[in-house]
């Protein structure tokens, strides 16, 4: 009598069997209550200071997003890049080096089912180690503080995608190579590529600031201040799929290696094309709380009826700390209101050290239909109001008030034990009793 | 012991498979053919490339050429996986997962029939360690998984790589008995095997392959005719010796 359930059922219960047979998954969950821990114990006093020290409406200062879930949730960055890749490599590895995978491969089968199963089983055990973060969430709101879901949602989805970016290069490099100790060795080696493509956009601005701002590092800081943008979505997408794609071409044991070579090449080319079209991609989603990646609502209405095509023209180094805030705090906001504004950055040396007396450094230019104005100021407000009288045009008043702040002086009670010893116990406890079941 | 038909309709024919590892030829120009219902014996020394033939065969490996045709058909990638199913040397797969859990899930990824599970069972003595983790068990044991896993997917033909492997005497002879039934069942086996005298119990064919070259094929009797006809004939038509003259 056949099983009533389908291949791809059968494959995805075995692949989250041999997921919780795995001590490398059982390690991270272990792990990642600790890891969190630590970042929220830390993160609730220092706001506990600044918040004892700011006193009611202090503002944007007593920010949880920045101040507890910022520090609390970059545990999973540190997990996605040090622990999550070898659990990935070893539903891939595991099954090669046991046979396993000679079997399976002869079962005609979409090598996307295939690739898709241990990828969607490994994202879920990724998904099972929020669980820290939950309990990092219910302590924060025990001791009254205040919670807010859109931004707690975004940041969620922001780990999702890393996780599944990680996870997706992780299988394609393992189904690439024989071993996992040199899958383990090239991914770190890719994790580490991203790091000097920041480094390089960091000190040397140019194309490497524009290929920097999709780097998982780059991806995620922006979910992590509640900022959703299509384009930074769909290029992680497609750079997961392109992923999953050419792990699909290298798990075809019997495929002469030219033609997977030829079949990846193929893969590299049209995901490349996907991230170019995915970067044109307009629209965001700013769910935090305080607005923090938007220009105020009245400036945005104004600033879409331009009257003309609007160019800046910077003149600060790479590593100038001006042009950094003046990035950060008003030109990115600037971008995602008005996609048509051509900002340039020139400028002679990387560290503007040797460049402050030359004449013209550090000005702003603003070029409106013909008309010219310069300025120094990088607030978000000065360049606004630069903006503003060239056009000739006043934006209404903002209606709603300032964000008050949401000030809190709590000790982390209960956090330790919790994080520290209850996590890796239970955690322990759960692997004994799972593993026992399987057998 | 039963045989198979020997003037069968032809099932499987392969022709020309050449594999190569940079200089060294694997296989060379390997051509043979495969019948419906018998049991067929690759024979060789260790490195004859027997293994290598199965993975190409099985479409886990690349071949450099060569086509096998089924009726006269070639048979692509996909198709060689509907028809052919070959179990490896020295496997150990899901070693984290109990016989009993392995088993089912073969039968049911691969399509099998969840009848078969209790007979196979019986037949390779496996039931003592049905609630073992395969990661724990003897190279004996898991050679029996591996038998029962192959004897438990739907293919028509059923590869194996050294079936006798890492089994006693008494072990050796059971899984050779368990083949011979599974075979009267309408499968063909093809069996990987480097023991002569295993072979000679349980084929009822055999392809002779030594370096990589097919230095013949045919029953016992037909082996020891081609040896002779090339000036080697063997001292008897014990198949150890028809071996020996031929390689």
């Amino acid at each position: 009598m056949p099983s009533p359930r389908s291949a791809v059922g059968w494959l995805l219960i075995k692949e989250w069997r041999e997921l919780m047979a795995s001590r490398a998954w059982w390690i991270l969950l272990a792990l990642i209550g600790p890891l969190v821990g630590l970042s929220f114990v830390g993160a609730v006093r220092t706001y506990a200071e600044i918040s004892a020290g700011a006193g009611a409406g202090c503002g944007i200062v007593c920010d949880p997003l920045i101040g507890i879930w910022g520090p609390t949730f970059g545990a999973y960055e540190l997990a996605a890049v040090f622990f999550l890749p070898f659990v990935a490599i070893r539903v891939v590895s595991g099954d090669r080096q046991s046979g396993a995978l000679k079997l399976e491969l002869q079962r005609p089968l979409a090598m996307a089912a295939r690739v898709g199963a241990k990828v969607a089983v490994v994202l879920g055990g990724w998904l099972v180690t929020y669980g820290a973060g939950l309990v990092a969430v219910a302590l924060w709101r025990s001791y009254g503080g205040s919670v807010s879901g859109p931004e707690l949602l975004v940041i969620a989805v922001g780990h999702t995608l890393n996780g599944a970016l990680t996870i997706a290069l992780a299988v394609a490099i393992a189904s690439m190579t024989e071993h996992p100790a040199t899958a383990a060795i090239v991914t770190l080696a890719v994790t580490i590529g991203t790091w000097i493509v920041d480094f390089e956009a960091a000190v040397h601005g140019g194309v490497w600031e524009q290929v920097a701002a999709y780097t998982p590092a780059a991806m995620v800081a922006q979910f992590q201040h509640a900022l959703l943008q299509v384009n930074v979505t769909a290029i992680a997408i497609a750079l997961a799929a392109g992923s999953m794609a050419v792990a699909g071409v290298w798990l075809q044991m019997g495929a002469p290696v030219a033609r997977r070579l030829m079949q990846s090449a193929g893969v590299l080319a049209a995901t490349a094309a996907l991230v170019a079209a995915a970067a044109l991609l307009p629209g965001y989603w700013d769910a935090s709380e305080t607005r923090r990646n938007s220009l105020p609502e009245p400036a945005r209405e104004v600033l879409e009826h331009l009257p003309a095509p609007l160019t800046i023209e910077v003149h600060l180094a790479a590593q100038d700390a001006r042009r950094l805030e003046l990035e950060r705090v008003a030109l990115a906001k600037l971008r995602r209101a008005l996609p048509s504004v051509k900002i340039v950055y020139t400028s002679r040396t990387s560290t503007g050290l040797y460049e402050q007396a030359d004449p013209g450094y550090g000005e702003i230019w603003y070029s409106l239909g013909g008309k010219r104005a310069m300025s120094r100021i990088i607030t978000e407000e000065g360049v606004l109001e630069t903006i503003f009288d060239l056009a000739g045009v006043s934006p209404a008043e903002e209606s709603e008030g300032a964000f008050a702040g949401h000030p809190l002086v709590s000790e982390p009670r209960g956090a330790a034990p919790l994080f520290y010893g209850a996590w890796p116990v239970a955690v322990g406890g759960a692997f004994w009793f799972v593993t026992r079941r399987l057998v | 012991m039963p045989r198979a038909e020997f003037d069968a309709p032809l099932l499987i024919r392969v022709s020309g498979v050449t594999k190569s590892y940079g200089r060294l030829v694997a296989l060379a120009d390997v051509s043979f053919s495969i019948r419906p219902g018998e049991v067929l014996g690759l024979i060789g020394p260790n490195g004859a490339g027997k293994t290598t033939l199965f993975e190409c065969l099985a479409g886990v490996l690349s071949r450099d050429s060569g086509v096998v045709t089924l009726d006269g058909r070639p048979l692509t990638a996909r198709d060689l996986h509907a028809h052919l199913f070959y179990v490896p040397d020295g496997i150990a797969p899901w070693p984290a997962e109990s016989v009993r859990w392995a088993l089912e899930y073969v039968t049911g990824f691969f399509g099998g029939s969840t009848d078969r599970i209790e007979d196979v069972t019986r037949q390779l003595d496996l039931a003592a360690v049905l609630d073992g983790s395969i990661g724990t068990l003897s190279k004996g044991q898991r050679k029996r998984v591996a038998l029962a896993v192959g004897m438990l997917t739907p293919q028509r033909v059923l590869l194996v790589d050294e079936p006798f492997d890492g089994l006693d005497l008494r072990q050796g002879r059971d899984a050779a008995a368990a083949l011979r039934a599974h075979a009267a069942t309408g499968r063909t086996l093809v069996l990987s095997i480097h023991q002569i005298a295993d072979a000679a119990r349980v084929c009822d064919r055999f392809v002779l392959l030594s370096g990589g070259r097919v230095k013949g094929e045919g029953g016992t009797a037909e082996l020891a005719a081609l040896a002779a006809s090339r000036g080697q004939a063997p001292a008897s038509h014990d198949l150890e010796e028809v071996f020996l003259a031929l390689t």
